[in-house]
């Protein structure tokens, strides 16, 4: 393997006054070119994680390399980093040409220089021709846009954006995610996100860092985090599950408390506890009412419809257990009805190593 | 575009919405504009009485205050006071204007109002504790002269030096105040944005923190100004007579001499300087938006 671009290294953040620490111990290395989004519920230390490769505040431990050298030392303007805030942060006293080129005059580029590069952010971002207006003038897709521009302007080390989709409507965001995405893979830039947003961890990033409590709970493939949680937190955080506990009786097969047997994909010794998790919408309906292996049989409790799919809740033996169900223009489940639901013994995941 | 989804207003409505303003026009009529339109016709009278009585029209006082070289002098004295106090007054107030507003204290709030505490106590105490300090036997004499730095008294009150340091001390919280109100765009992120795009401390002042602050300098410096040349109270009790400015002339016309139609003349010397640097102030405001 090539070495990492960036790497961080068991970095520590404890404010000043605080018991414990915000970031605590977290280890991520990123290839060239690699997207990765920092995921977690607000106060899991992700922005605090984001603000010490930017440098805006000093780790209490650990180091951030680039290209294997420490820069956690370095101060914060000379670290050639990209960062675009939540709020964007564009220079209201400017217009967005110069908002563009103001890195580039920080670092002395002559002006002819400049104005090339300027121009041709403002292509890369489709801003084009729009150099001369005001920040106000812009509309907040137009304002996240030069906020790109200008901290790609400056070729950047690395690129890092604070949330970048939560101040825009449901629209939009859809638009900038693909639009980041391909501004991202079109100038390689290796680039970290911070975002509690799982769909938008899920559906931009190469990789994704779940964080919770300062702690880095699991890094992987968007496929790895959703389909092998390592941990409760990741398994629930990341979409919804049914999380149960059991003991291997065989390999492959698990008997729930209260709910029965459940046939999953991996091994096991037989007698061992095992946490298993079921994602609500790899449930299917089937017509054969039975109890059997991967086949419960339980009434509605509760059936929400959403359009495109039904959730219920389903009382199962002592379970309860929630499915996802596409809808069609036939009879519904409905509540206080009898439903048999069927899983896969792929779709069921083993939690971590398993053990509670 | 927008006037669409604008409610609808009609006649009544409107009818409604100016009757809202007649109070505060009323107010404003009866004891700012009437008052300055007497003021005006005064100042065309020959002598107080006639004033009064509105007979007899001259120009006789403007033609004094602009052929009287001195009232030249006291104009020029006031508009140098007003300036001097304005510069002193922000550039003491700034670095106290961004620390309040900076700063993550959380005795912030009561920082503030330390501040602008001193507008509890009366300017004319506090220029009779200024009189204490800078008189000739006051305490920073006699403390030169116990220290045989100096041989006599140094004259820091009756002058226009103790004038202006006694009003930049007195204007301060106001200054502090409009600067306050006048930074609503600093913000913390923008500084940092700029940090991370390489600017360094000094560039990151000189760039961000100094033109997003700007507004509130101007706004400052206006108020002081004004006050300052307004100002009679102070100087004339540090100044002890030897500070001419136009409120104290005007203040001398009319009550010592008694020559209204002067003092009215002067008001309106008064009134111009504020106009015109009034119609700076918004030009340098709307230059500074574009």
């Amino acid at each position: 393997m090539t070495d990492p671009h960036v790497q961080i290294d068991r970095l520590v953040k404890t404010y000043a006054g605080a018991s414990k620490p915000s970031v605590d111990n977290i280890s991520v290395s990123l290839p060239r070119g690699e997207m990765l989004a920092l995921l977690g519920p607000s106060g899991c230390g992700k922005t605090t994680v984001l603000r010490m490769i930017a440098g805006l505040i000093a780790p209490t431990s650990g180091a951030i390399l680039i290209n294997g050298r420490d820069i956690s030392a370095v101060p914060v303007y000379k670290r050639n980093m990209g960062m675009v805030f939540q709020a964007y942060a564009l220079f209201p006293h400017m217009s967005i040409a110069e908002n563009i080129s103001f890195g580039l005059e920080m670092r002395g580029i002559p002006k002819a220089e400049t104005e090339v590069r300027v121009r041709r952010a403002l292509d890369l971002v489709k801003l084009s021709g729009l150099g001369e207006r005001r920040v106000g003038q812009l509309s907040g897709g137009q304002q996240q846009r030069a906020a790109i521009a200008r901290s790609l302007v400056i070729e950047p080390e690395l690129l890092l954006l604070d949330e970048p989709l939560s101040n825009l409507d449901a629209k939009l965001r859809d638009e900038m995610r693909d639009e980041i995405r391909d501004i991202q893979e079109r100038t390689g830039v290796t680039t970290i996100f911070v975002t509690h947003d799982q769909d938008e961890a899920l559906s931009m990033a190469d990789r994704l860092a779940v964080l919770s409590q300062g702690r880095l709970e699991q890094i992987g493939t968007p496929r790895e985090i959703f389909d092998r949680p390592q941990t409760d937190f990741v398994a629930s955080f990341i979409g919804a599950g049914n999380i149960v506990v059991g003991n291997v009786v065989e390999p492959g097969v698990a008997d729930i408390q209260g709910l029965g047997r459940l046939q999953f994909v991996g091994g096991g010794r037989a007698g061992i506890p095992i946490r298993l998790m079921v994602r609500p919408h790899r449930f299917v309906l089937t017509n054969v009412a039975c109890n059997g292996v991967n086949h419960f049989s339980g009434i509605v409790e509760h059936i929400v419809y959403r359009g495109e799919i039904v959730t219920l809740t389903a009382r199962s033996g002592q379970a309860i257990l929630q499915a996802d169900l596409p809808t069609h223009a036939g009879k519904l489940p409905e509540k206080g009805s009898r439903v048999t639901l069927a899983v896969a013994p792929e779709d069921v995941t083993v939690i971590g190593d398993g053990s509670q | 575009m927008s006037a669409g989804f604008a409610p609808p207003v009609d006649k009544v409505q409107r009818g409604l919405l100016l009757l809202l303003l007649v109070p505060g026009l009323f107010a404003l009529v009866v004891t700012f504009l009437l008052p300055i339109l007497w003021l005006f016709r005064a100042s065309f009278a020959t002598s107080a009485v006639k004033a009064l009585s509105g007979t007899d029209w001259s120009l006789e006082a403007y033609r004094e205050v602009l052929l009287d070289t001195f009232y030249w002098q006291v104009a020029w004295n006031t508009l140098i006071l007003g300036v001097s106090v304005a510069a002193i007054a922000v550039i003491l107030s700034f670095p106290i204007a961004l620390f309040l507003v900076r700063t993550q204290s959380r005795w912030q709030g009561v920082l503030t109002a330390l501040a602008v505490a001193p507008l509890l106590t009366s300017s004319v105490v506090r220029t009779y504790g200024w009189m204490v300090l800078l008189g000739d036997r006051g305490v920073i004499n006699s403390t030169l002269q116990a220290m045989s730095l100096t041989s006599g008294p140094i004259r820091l009150a009756n002058s226009s030096f103790g004038a202006t340091v006694a009003l930049v001390e007195i204007l301060m919280p106001y200054a502090i105040l409009a600067m306050l109100s006048g930074f609503g765009r600093l913000n913390a992120q923008l500084e940092e944005a700029a940090a991370v795009l390489g600017a360094n401390r000094f560039r990151v002042f000189s760039r961000i923190i100094l033109p997003l602050s700007l507004p509130g300098v101007l706004t400052a410096a206006l108020l002081v100004f004004v006050l300052a040349i307004s100002a009679y109270v102070t100087p004339r009790l540090i100044g002890g007579g030897r500070v001419f400015v136009l409120g104290t002339e005007v203040f001398n016309e009319a009550t010592v001499t008694l020559n209204w139609p002067l003092a009215a003349a002067l008001s309106m010397l008064l009134l111009v300087l504020f106009s015109s640097v009034i119609v700076i102030y918004q030009r340098a405001l709307r230059a500074l938006d574009r």
